[in-house]
């Protein structure tokens, strides 16, 4: 189910239940800092945007994390892989940062960052990584190499993503809010096998 | 007269027929298929309907089997992996402030402190462990033995020590109801080497079980604490090497440092770490600042002795003001 916000933000059921459970899970203040080291994230997508003449849509925030829409399809493959990469980059340059200043005060936020960086290079769309493989792909051999590129890389990832993430619930015994990131992972790589080709 | 009343008759049909035909009407717009979304939404509120009278029929006709179920839920969803301390040993593997990151992630992934507390929580079966254990007292050697000559002036000597190790590893097992944890040891350990006590605190709780002054559940309690005022200095226990420097949850802000023998001392809730992982630290050395970080209810150090992973009993080795 989606809500409406405003127009611009669009939150999800499901990112509403992840939050809440993570939150009450893990404490709120780790959930601030989850919450901060994404939008962190968004931010560096909504600059790089920005800078390079895209325009930028709404926001929806969903189990997996948050997707923010643009017309970025008029950007050049080369441009739109620097607004895709610029998520990861900014939580990267967000670590370096608070290394260099905290001097190892904040290692639970550099944490953060890089675990988001990390999660967010993972190659299935809609996450950073796949969406910069397609784009990358597309770029060098054209959009339907890009394209099987992409869907290999998602289903194989997704698949691998849900039983990681199965099994580490299984060894951690619990851990259950990470169920959701688990369906969602296995969703996304049946999509990615048998969904339409525009389906993104 | 007649044809007026025909004319009635007719227009009464006539409305029949209209009444007739509109409802035919409606119930032929029913047959129509929904539009994707409407059904989309019907078939999530009939798989949850579903699942609602599902657990209602199976609380009703299986009681006691909802019972376990409940129970295990409950489990799972208060067993979680430390993602604080994940983070944290990320932002330390990252700054290089740590060499062993990995390992530190899978110790907060796999073996975080809520986990062991929670098994230590679940009720252990009743005789067989302790008899077990009793047995394994009388095969195993009195410790003294294995320990070399010299000690320390603060210390006991061997002989002493034996018997008074397994009289309270007796007296936990036959005055108490609970059985030790199985990382655990009550023996008094003989130290080689000059310790301190960390803190010149009032021990507000000490090692064994306990209820859990957040979670109000009987726990196992690791360590001692030592109350003592915010920003109070933490001195290092004996001589060693810092190993840890971290954040979880449940410790808050902690260290562990390494000393000779295989023994090891933890030190957490601190507002304030002064040492860097990797440091050499020496015997009444400045380390941290007692605090209240991650699970606690007032500022306190919680003080843990380990030696080769086993959990031993501060008490020993420390003076409470």
């Amino acid at each position: 189910m989606l809500l409406r916000h405003n127009g611009c933000v669009r939150v999800s059921g499901g990112f509403c239940l992840v939050t809440a459970w993570f939150g009450l899970v893990n404490g709120w203040r780790l959930l601030g800092i989850v919450l901060g080291a994404s939008g962190v994230h968004e931010l560096g997508h909504y600059l790089a945007l920005r800078l390079l003449g895209a325009s930028c849509g709404r926001l929806r925030l969903g189990v997996l994390g948050a997707v923010l829409e643009s017309d970025g399809g008029r950007l050049s493959y080369g441009r739109e892989l620097v607004c895709v990469l610029a998520g990861p980059g900014a939580n990267l340059l967000c670590a370096l940062l608070l290394t260099a200043a905290g001097r190892g005060a904040w290692e639970v936020m550099t944490g953060a960052n890089l675990v988001l960086c990390g999660f967010n290079l993972l190659p299935l769309r809609p996450l950073d990584g796949g969406r910069a493989l397609y784009l990358a792909v597309s770029w060098l051999a054209g959009p339907a190499a890009g394209e099987t590129a992409a869907r290999w890389a998602g289903a194989l990832t997704g698949t691998l993503l849900g039983t990681a993430v199965v099994w580490l619930m299984k060894c951690t015994g619990g851990s259950l809010w990470l169920l959701p990131t688990a369906v969602a992972a296995y969703f996304l790589a049946v999509r990615e096998v048998f969904g339409k080709q525009e389906f993104l | 007269m007649t044809s007026r009343q025909a004319g009635k008759r007719l227009s009464s049909v006539a409305k029949d027929q209209k009444i007739r035909s509109a409802r035919r009407g409606r119930t032929g717009k029913r047959k129509e298929p929904l539009p994707p979304k409407e059904r989309g939404q019907l078939i999530r509120l009939v798989i949850c309907g579903g699942i609602f009278v599902l657990f209602v029929g199976a609380k009703l006709a299986l009681p006691a089997k909802m019972e376990s179920f409940n129970a295990r839920l409950s489990e799972l969803l208060s067993s979680n992996m430390d993602v604080q301390a994940v983070f944290s040993a990320v932002g330390r593997g990252f700054s290089g402030d740590t060499d062993n990151a990995a390992e530190e992630v899978y110790q907060a992934v796999f073996h975080p402190e809520e986990a062991r507390e929670t098994a230590a929580a679940l009720p252990m079966p009743q005789e067989t462990p302790a008899l077990d254990m009793l047995r394994e007292y009388e095969n195993t050697a009195p410790i003294g033995e294995t320990q070399p000559e010299e000690q320390p002036a603060e210390a006991q000597t061997a002989e002493e020590q034996a018997p008074q190790a397994e009289i309270s590893t007796l007296a936990y097992v036959l005055y108490s109801d609970k059985n030790l944890p199985e990382d655990v040891s009550m023996e008094q350990a003989i130290l080689d080497f000059d310790y301190c006590t960390p803190v010149c605190g009032v021990l507000s709780s000490s090692f064994g079980y306990r209820e859990h002054p957040l979670e109000g559940e009987e726990r196992f309690h690791y360590g001692v604490d030592l109350a003592a005022d915010t920003g109070t200095a933490v001195s290092c226990f004996a001589d060693g090497t810092v190993t840890v420097v971290g954040e979880s949850s449940s410790y808050g802000k902690y260290c562990i440092v390494t000393h000779a023998g295989g023994y090891a001392t933890l030190y957490a809730h601190c507002s304030r770490i002064t040492v860097a992982s990797g440091a050499k630290v020496s015997r009444g050395e400045k380390i941290a600042e007692v605090g209240e970080t991650g699970m606690a209810t007032g500022p306190h150090l919680h003080f843990e002795l380990h030696q080769d992973g086993v959990y031993l009993n501060p008490i020993y080795y420390v003076a409470p003001a």
